[in-house]
């Protein structure tokens, strides 16, 4: 206890202390009312039950779960189309957060090792990408990935796919649904949808992992590197270990942003991967107009976010715990 | 030779990252409707265009300037009181406000999005510019809460300890020795709320309904339809605001502090 601590709430007048409470209920209200209030109306309305042609109606049915889980027309056939969605969701959010958790790592690691102003420099130059809409970003990788301009263009003119049908590389992409008859192609497919994801999310891996890896002691990897480990022992024995659970944490950051990405989905993935966030889009403002499912829908992928949120926090403050 | 591969590595890194942008920023200079890579027929026009002439664009533009400043300054003002009670009692009770306040950046946006939907729809403020400043403004309340408790935890608490012996009030207090010192990371909070406020679309799509629009949604609502270079405008000039922005905070504040860095080394 310091002394402003023991002295500070006796010189404070009634007067102040009200104007205190008075903000304080005013901000508990805010909060909840903003904060709350509109993940409360998605639940509730995701009870609810559409009008044709006249929106929709308070109701509490399970039909919008019922149709989300094993489709419309239960028990006479069911349908998982919009469990696959989910799945997709689910896929493309894993492997994107686990690529850009591996590519960054290293990167991490390397700047934390450079001096205080490059530091500075690479923040300032990753946080204005970090903050650059997804629709640029997308733009951005679309016309690196389209079809008439960027590589396919650029691998036709270089000679790199020639190349590639004499080594029969060619076949091979084909069959990973990378390229048509005529040239490879990326859009639409997997990768770009994967790697547009994994980039945008690139730049807040390495700022998640930064505070970690820039307290990690130098000396720990230096003792080992004297007593005669190789880079790649120190980085498997004393690196890793020491940032595991912010690894993890992180990664789960990073899946729970990705389940909401939508623009990248919509561009780049093929209609029949599409993720459960362009169907909540569809259901609410979209084609189908169905706000009653969409809602349902947004509920369902957030309790996966929450369920993955709250795995995360326990593993960051067991590995405050543990520093 | 580990220092080598080290540096190509960060090297390569950095040539990914750029690269998207780099092509989207060199598109604004084609001369036609068409991106094009390479710009063919380089010319400045789009810019005209994009600040001055078009009035889709320009009214897009001042929509984004209003959105940004107003929410940002919102979640400044709501951030102060919530991170001061926290940092001031630690009480359990502002802890639960703090992650209270923290709920919706956390999520995905599009729940919150379309839960802002509902909410404003109820609300009658669905479509309006207010709306749109209120939702940002609580979608980004986190960040100036994160920077202003770390401006916090920051004060010096031996310059506390003089003011009270020499009988400062908590107000004279506040205002001498903590609103100084927290000032740059108040700032910091900020300008990082501006940012992403700026960059932000999919909740602003839902509260906007179509209503009005920022530059973001005037860009997300035309994607089908194909891209111009006048697009390619927004992006330079999106990504400018940001370099400036972050590069101030750099300057005159500590970013890597502020991103969590240890303190002990340099």
């Amino acid at each position: 206890m310091t002394v402003a601590a023991q002295i500070g709430p006796m010189a404070e007048v009634p007067p102040a202390l009200r104007w205190g409470a008075v903000v304080n209920l005013l901000l508990w209200a805010i909060a909840l009312l903003l904060c709350l209030v509109p993940f409360g109306l998605v639940l509730l309305i995701s009870f609810g039950h559409k009008v044709e042609g006249a929106g929709w109606d308070w109701a509490f049915s399970s039909e919008n779960y019922l149709r989300f889980f094993v489709g419309a027309n239960w028990p006479a056939e069911t349908t998982s189309l919009y469990l696959g969605q989910l799945y997709w969701s689910m896929r493309y959010a894993v492997v994107a957060a686990v690529l850009a958790v591996v590519t960054a790592l290293p990167f991490t690691y390397l700047m934390t090792r450079q001096s205080r102003r490059a530091q500075a420099r690479w923040l300032v130059f990753l946080l204005a990408t970090l903050s650059l809409s997804e629709v640029f970003i997308v733009m951005g990788w679309d016309i690196i990935l389209s079809n008439n301009s960027g590589l396919p263009m650029l691998f036709a003119a270089s000679g790199v796919t020639d190349w590639l049908k004499d080594t029969g590389w060619f076949d091979v992409l084909r069959d990973w649904g990378l390229a048509n008859p005529r040239n490879v192609k990326f859009k639409t497919s997997e990768f770009a949808t994967v790697l547009t994801l994994s980039y945008l999310v690139w730049p807040y891996a390495v700022i998640l992992l930064y505070p970690a890896l820039s307290r990690l002691d130098p000396s720990l990897a230096e003792a080992a590197r004297t007593m005669g480990a190789r880079p790649w022992t120190v980085a498997r024995t004393v690196i890793l270990p020491a940032v595991r659970l912010p690894l993890m944490g992180t990664t789960l950051l990073l899946f729970v942003f990705l389940l909401g990405a939508y623009v990248a989905i919509t561009v780049f993935a093929d209609p029949s991967q599409h993720t459960t966030a362009v169907s909540i889009y569809e259901n609410v403002r979209g084609s189908t107009l169905n706000a009653p499912f969409g809602a349902a829908q947004s509920v369902v992928l957030l309790v996966a976010a929450g369920a993955f949120l709250v795995l995360g926090q326990r593993l960051s403050r067991k590995s405050q715990g543990g520093a | 030779m580990g220092r080598v591969f080290g540096h190509l590595f960060m090297a390569l890194a950095a040539i990914v990252v750029a690269l998207p942008i780099v092509i989207v920023c060199s598109a604004a200079l084609n001369g036609g409707r068409t991106m094009f890579f390479p710009p063919q027929d380089p010319t400045l026009a789009r810019f005209g265009e994009f600040f001055f002439s078009e009035p889709v664009w320009t009214r897009a533009l001042s929509n984004s300037v209003i959105v940004a400043l107003g929410s940002a300054t919102l979640a400044v003002l709501m951030a102060w009181p919530i991170a001061y009670a926290l940092w001031k009692t630690g009480s359990r009770q502002s802890a639960m406000l703090a992650g209270l306040g923290s709920i919706p950046f956390a999520l995905p946006p599009i729940v919150f999005g379309v839960g802002l939907g509902f909410f404003w729809s109820f609300l009658g403020g669905l479509g309006s510019i207010w709306a749109g400043i209120i939702s940002h403004a609580v979608l980004f309340l986190a960040l100036p809460l994160v920077t202003i408790s770390i401006g916090l935890q920051a004060v010096d608490r031996a310059h506390l300890d003089a003011a009270a012996t020499m009988g400062a009030t908590e107000g004279v207090t506040f205002r001498t020795i903590i609103l100084p010192q927290t000032l740059p990371y108040t700032i910091s909070g900020f300008f990082f709320a501006l940012v992403l406020s700026f960059n932000e679309f999919i909740v602003m799509f839902f509260v906007s309904a179509s209503a009005f629009s920022t530059v973001t949604l005037q860009i997300f609502n035309s994607l089908r339809n194909g891209y111009t270079p006048t697009m390619a405008v927004a992006a330079v000039a999106f990504i400018t605001v940001s370099i400036i922005v972050f590069s101030a905070v750099a300057r005159w504040g500590d970013l890597p502090r502020l991103m969590g860095a240890d303190q002990s080394r340099n």
